[in-house]
């Protein structure tokens, strides 16, 4: 990805991802709308600041994360939680969860998570991103994303497991 | 790693993307190989991780969105630009206006190869002190060192002037000529620390713009001092003393 791609190309391969993480995070379509935009906003006014060619994604993503958090004006610190903690709340989830899950109930799921592990789940299952990708994204060490993932995940899909059978 | 343990890990796999090479996850993959149970709660789990990927890829960005990012960006860019021009002109304006400011503030100078101005400075050599390059009462060796150091020393005294007292004499510099400077004590009472009381400057006429043509000496007061001035075989002759013209006229 080069640098010098116009901003019409740089739109086009990443409104719709930013879109998807940004409504994962607001679940309101103006708000992700939003974040998208000023997204790109910020993107044509310090793009050129960015000097390393394979970040372009990374950036682009942290930017949104950090409008975000700067738009909830969250004044608490994430906790950091070890990965080896994360064990006891492995979920009992039963096999036929899969073909009862539509984005729906994805996003509703992940709703209900603490805010917390909101960012690194909607970026695990979205963007198919690596853990070294969310800890830049997200600003934390890789322990602390591999821990987010962990406790988020169990959760999820405990609730999902708990999901009625779709109607379709 | 046990069975349970493994699980914990493989919760963060997903199929087909490169978590295998996390070193954890591939001896947890490792182990699924050889534990039935725990391969077929893989299988289950990496259907639930597609599944739910999937799901989460199902939220679409509105219609329009893409087009409405880039068109009010160029609305932004337009924007910026009107703003850049908008505040270029006022720079350009606030330039131009300090400019007219200034000219009406500090008037024209004259340029400062003048006559007045030449006069004015030797004026204020005579007044503020000034070192006389060689202390003498001889005539003759104060021509000689105004000679050799190539200052004007071909000069012609007034009748007047010939038997006032030398003191001394230095060089003075005058754009790129060079200004004989002779000092004399015309038998005054001095001040403490004040060595001549009536000073005579030489220049080549051509190196002083505007000067008098004439021969005949012009009077004018400059500051506290009055001058005479005069033209003669192409030398600028400047006389100074303090007081107003009877002060100066015995000399010429």
């Amino acid at each position: 990805m080069s640098l010098n791609v116009d901003f019409e190309s740089l739109v086009a391969l990443y409104y719709q991802p930013l879109y998807q993480f940004a409504f994962s995070l607001t679940r309101v379509e103006a708000d992700a709308c939003d974040f998208t935009q000023q997204t790109f906003s910020i993107w044509a006014a310090k793009g050129h600041q960015l000097k390393d060619t394979s970040k372009v994604k990374t950036w682009l993503f942290t930017t949104l994360h950090r409008e975000f958090l700067g738009a909830r004006r969250r004044q608490t610190r994430f906790p950091h939680v070890e990965l080896e903690n994360a064990a006891l709340d492995l979920p009992v989830v039963p096999p036929n969860t899969a073909s009862r899950v539509d984005a729906a109930h994805a996003l509703a799921a992940l709703a209900q998570l603490d805010e917390t592990f909101q960012a690194p789940v909607a970026l695990f299952y979205l963007q198919d991103c690596s853990y070294n990708e969310i800890a830049e994204i997200l600003g934390v060490p890789i322990g602390t994303v591999k821990s987010r993932l962990a406790r988020g995940l169990a959760r999820l899909h405990q609730l999902l497991a708990d999901v009625p059978p779709s109607k379709s | 790693m046990n069975r349970e343990e493994a699980k914990t890990v493989l919760l963060l796999y997903r199929p087909g993307l490169a978590d295998d090479a996390d070193p954890q996850i591939a001896a947890a993959l490792a182990l699924a190989k050889h534990d039935q149970e725990l391969a077929r709660w893989l299988a289950e789990h990496g259907a639930r991780q597609n599944a739910l990927r999937a799901a989460f890829r199902q939220i679409a960005a509105p219609a329009g969105l893409k087009e409405q990012i880039i068109s009010e960006q160029a609305a932004l860019q337009k924007m910026a630009a009107r703003r850049r021009r908008l505040a270029f002109a006022t720079l350009a304006a606030a330039v131009a206006g300090l400019i007219l400011l200034a000219a009406l503030t500090f008037p024209f100078r004259p340029a400062d190869d003048t006559f007045t101005v030449f006069r004015s400075r030797m004026v204020k050599i005579a007044l503020r002190g000034y070192a006389m390059d060689l202390a003498t009462n001889n005539a003759v060796e104060i021509r000689s060192y105004l000679a050799r150091n190539r200052a004007p020393a071909d000069y012609v005294l007034p009748a007047s002037l010939q038997p006032v007292k030398m003191i001394g004499c230095a060089v003075q510099r005058w754009q790129n000529a060079k200004v004989s400077m002779i000092c004399f004590h015309t038998g005054k009472p001095l001040p403490p620390g004040q060595q001549g009381d009536l000073w005579l400057f030489v220049v080549d006429r051509a190196s002083v713009k505007s000067a008098p043509e004439t021969d005949l000496p012009r009077l004018a007061a400059v500051n506290r001092l009055v001058t005479a001035t005069w033209v003669k075989d192409g030398k600028l002759y400047l006389l100074e003393t303090e007081g107003t013209a009877p002060a100066i006229r015995p000399y010429l």
